[in-house]
């Protein structure tokens, strides 16, 4: 039982939760070949899982940002591939356009992330620009009565099933002072003329999720592509990071949770001195202390939704859960491969897999580092 | 076509049942309760329908304790349009019968789909009772419903084959499977479900003779502990192959 959280929040958490159990048989193939099954996204689909954020009145669910941070624990702790998926897509990507687009630009976009004949994704990180995503380089701009663009963007999650890409371009000069101006937000379908997606990345973990490239090379859309205002962009992007946040503590919730139960039921079964080892104080010490520290990850990431769902500032909350939670995930995904030993590092037993997959947390929608910048700026403002 | 389900809220097919300690009733304190699986096929047997003709409509009842409410709610999530309890803590299985004999009365279904049995006491009583009362036609295991001039055609699966039967409306059938897996809830299905309204009677209010041919439950027992198994280690392959087809024969006599 949790604070902030209603019945049918909980409710919708159980519904994918049982859905997800029949995953598992899936997950070793689709990891191995580095690809989602197409089949499982559209079922995500079919059950309203990809619509859950949009509203009601746009074809979607409606559901609350808990009810969406329950649903994204429950898919990270059965495929944390696929989890990262669904954040993206029906976090960031469905919350920008939700926000930020026009009528038009909503009903034709919208449809698309939620029936799950692909997953959107959210351009920002560039080879040159991650942390500091405001001195992008890809550069947009006016062109026969639409937009040109050219520039990489890099690292993109589902760049690959992708009906469509949230890009972040420069409209203008970069002002080295003001780096933030003129960054704009365009909806880019990935079958433009210009546009191309790059070869998958080779990641430690989350094979299955893709990761890649996209190239804009002259990439022409037209005038009706921006999303928001010519030089908003940036503020988009970083009000979609807030949300996204939440998202990444909720999926190193999932992921954690899911280690630690593994590495328990492993516990009470494997035997050694006679005894199982779950009996020996050391290992029932790492147990507690994980679970305590998931317990409040878990409170941290439900509290930010909650707020957020409030309409109450929430970027500093969101940032600590993302920080915590992340954080948290290494060690806990850590003491799950530690207590099953010789076990733990083999990839029969899949608590190696969730270490790997783990380890991106603390690392997408902003560093551990940057996270720490949030929220001291937060708290020593004025 | 109108199609109702009668359903019965059972333990989770994931619990460990455990014995109470009167030694005739099992601990239902925390248990996860869910609709019996054959149940669930009749439903998704019905939404198939239902996908196919979007005019069917799928309704659902159950006799029951209290509780059973929430496997209703279940199968409005999956899709069905209607649900109906009749309150029962403690029945005999011909007055259920003759209690969902009342319902089908009232709501003039085209077509009644049955679990073969429910998987909690496995009597498979219910469905065939419910048929007789009603002097409705009946077929027993079917996996597939095909609506056809003047009725229904309902497939058996038979040693090495099918059966087709034709039965004109209204029927009633107990379902084995339904050609695919029963369908997850979706999340607006959950949502509509919690909108929808689901009256309650108490069975007396019905005015149907719940009593019957009963049993009493004398004692339950949990499966005896399985011994320790038995590793063949001593002698070559050969050897350990005649010592396992003695072991097979002699000892676990399967052979």
């Amino acid at each position: 039982m949790n604070p902030f959280v209603g019945a049918t929040e909980r409710e919708l958490a159980g519904a994918v939760a049982d859905w997800a159990k029949g995953l598992a048989g899936r997950i070793p193939a689709a990891e191995k070949e580095g690809a989602l099954p197409r089949d499982v996204i559209a079922d995500l689909g079919r059950l309203g899982v990809l619509g859950m954020t949009i509203p009601e009145a746009a074809g979607g669910l409606g559901a609350s940002g808990v009810g969406f941070a329950l649903v994204l624990e429950e898919l990270s702790a059965a495929w944390p591939s696929l989890a990262v998926g669904v954040a993206v897509n029906s976090g960031i990507v469905a919350g920008s356009i939700v926000r930020h687009a026009t009528v038009e630009q909503r009903q034709r976009w919208l449809p698309k992330l939620m029936d799950g004949s692909g997953l959107g994704a959210f351009a920002l990180t560039e080879p040159t620009s991650g942390s500091d995503a405001a001195s992008l380089r890809t550069a947009a701009r006016r062109e026969g009565g639409g937009w040109r663009i050219d520039g990489q963007k890099q690292f993109i999650t589902n760049a690959r099933y992708a009906p469509f890409a949230i890009v972040l371009a420069r409209v203008g000069e970069l002002d080295p002072k003001r780096t933030a101006a003129g960054i704009t937000a365009f909806v880019v379908p990935l079958d433009a003329p210009g546009v191309s997606v790059g070869r998958p990345e080779r990641k430690l973990g989350l094979r299955a999720s893709d990761t890649s490239a996209i190239v804009m090379d002259g990439a022409t859309i037209g005038a009706d592509a921006v999303l928001g205002e010519v030089g908003k962009g940036f503020a988009i992007a970083m009000s979609g990071l807030d949300g996204g946040r939440i998202g990444i503590a909720a999926q190193s919730v999932g992921i954690a949770r899911r280690a630690l139960e593994l590495a328990r039921a492993y516990a009470k079964e494997r035997r050694q001195f006679g005894r199982p080892i779950a009996d020996f104080e050391g290992l029932r010490f790492s147990i507690a202390k994980a679970e305590s520290d998931l317990a409040a990850s878990r409170l941290l990431a439900l509290r930010a939704a909650w707020l957020r769902d409030r309409g109450r500032p929430f970027t500093r909350e969101a940032a600590m859960a993302k920080l915590y939670a992340s954080e948290m995930a290494q060690r806990a995904t850590h003491a799950a491969v530690q207590i099953l030993g010789g076990n733990g590092y083999m990839r029969d037993y899949a608590v190696e897999r969730y270490a790997r997959d783990g380890r991106a947390t603390t690392i997408y929608e902003g560093t551990s580092e940057i996270q720490r910048i949030v929220i001291a700026r937060s708290l020593l403002a004025a | 076509m109108k199609i109702l389900i009668p359903l019965k809220q059972v333990p989770d097919s994931t619990v460990r049942v455990k014995v109470g300690p009167d030694g005739k009733s099992i601990v239902t304190e925390g248990i996860t309760w869910s609709i019996s699986p054959y149940d669930e096929y009749a439903i998704e047997m019905a939404l198939e329908r239902k996908d196919a003709d979007a005019s069917t409509v799928v309704a659902v009842v159950t006799v029951g304790p209290a509780r059973s409410r929430d496997a209703l709610r279940q199968a409005l999530a999956m899709g069905c349009d209607e649900a109906s309890l009749v309150t029962a803590d403690a029945t005999t299985p011909l007055g259920v019968a003759r209690a969902l004999a009342k319902v089908v009365e009232e709501t003039k279904p085209d077509l009644v789909l049955c679990g073969k049995q429910a998987s909690d006491d496995d009597q498979g009583f219910v469905g065939p009772a419910l048929a007789e009362l009603l002097g409705w036609p009946h077929v027993a295991t079917i996996t597939k419903v095909v609506p056809v001039e003047g009725g229904v055609e309902l497939w058996r699966e038979v040693e090495g084959g099918h059966e087709v039967w034709k039965a004109a409306l209204p029927a009633l059938a107990t379902v084995h499977k339904s050609e695919k897996e029963p369908r997850y809830p979706s999340l607006p299905g959950i949502m509509k479900a919690k909108k929808k309204d689901i009256p309650e009677r108490a069975i007396g209010a019905l005015g149907v003779d719940a009593s019957g041919p009963s049993w009493t439950i004398l004692s339950m027992e949990p499966p005896a502990a399985r011994g320790g198994g038995k590793i063949l280690k001593d002698g070559d392959s050969k050897q350990i192959a005649e010592q396992l087809a003695t072991a097979l024969r002699d000892e676990a006599k399967v052979l």
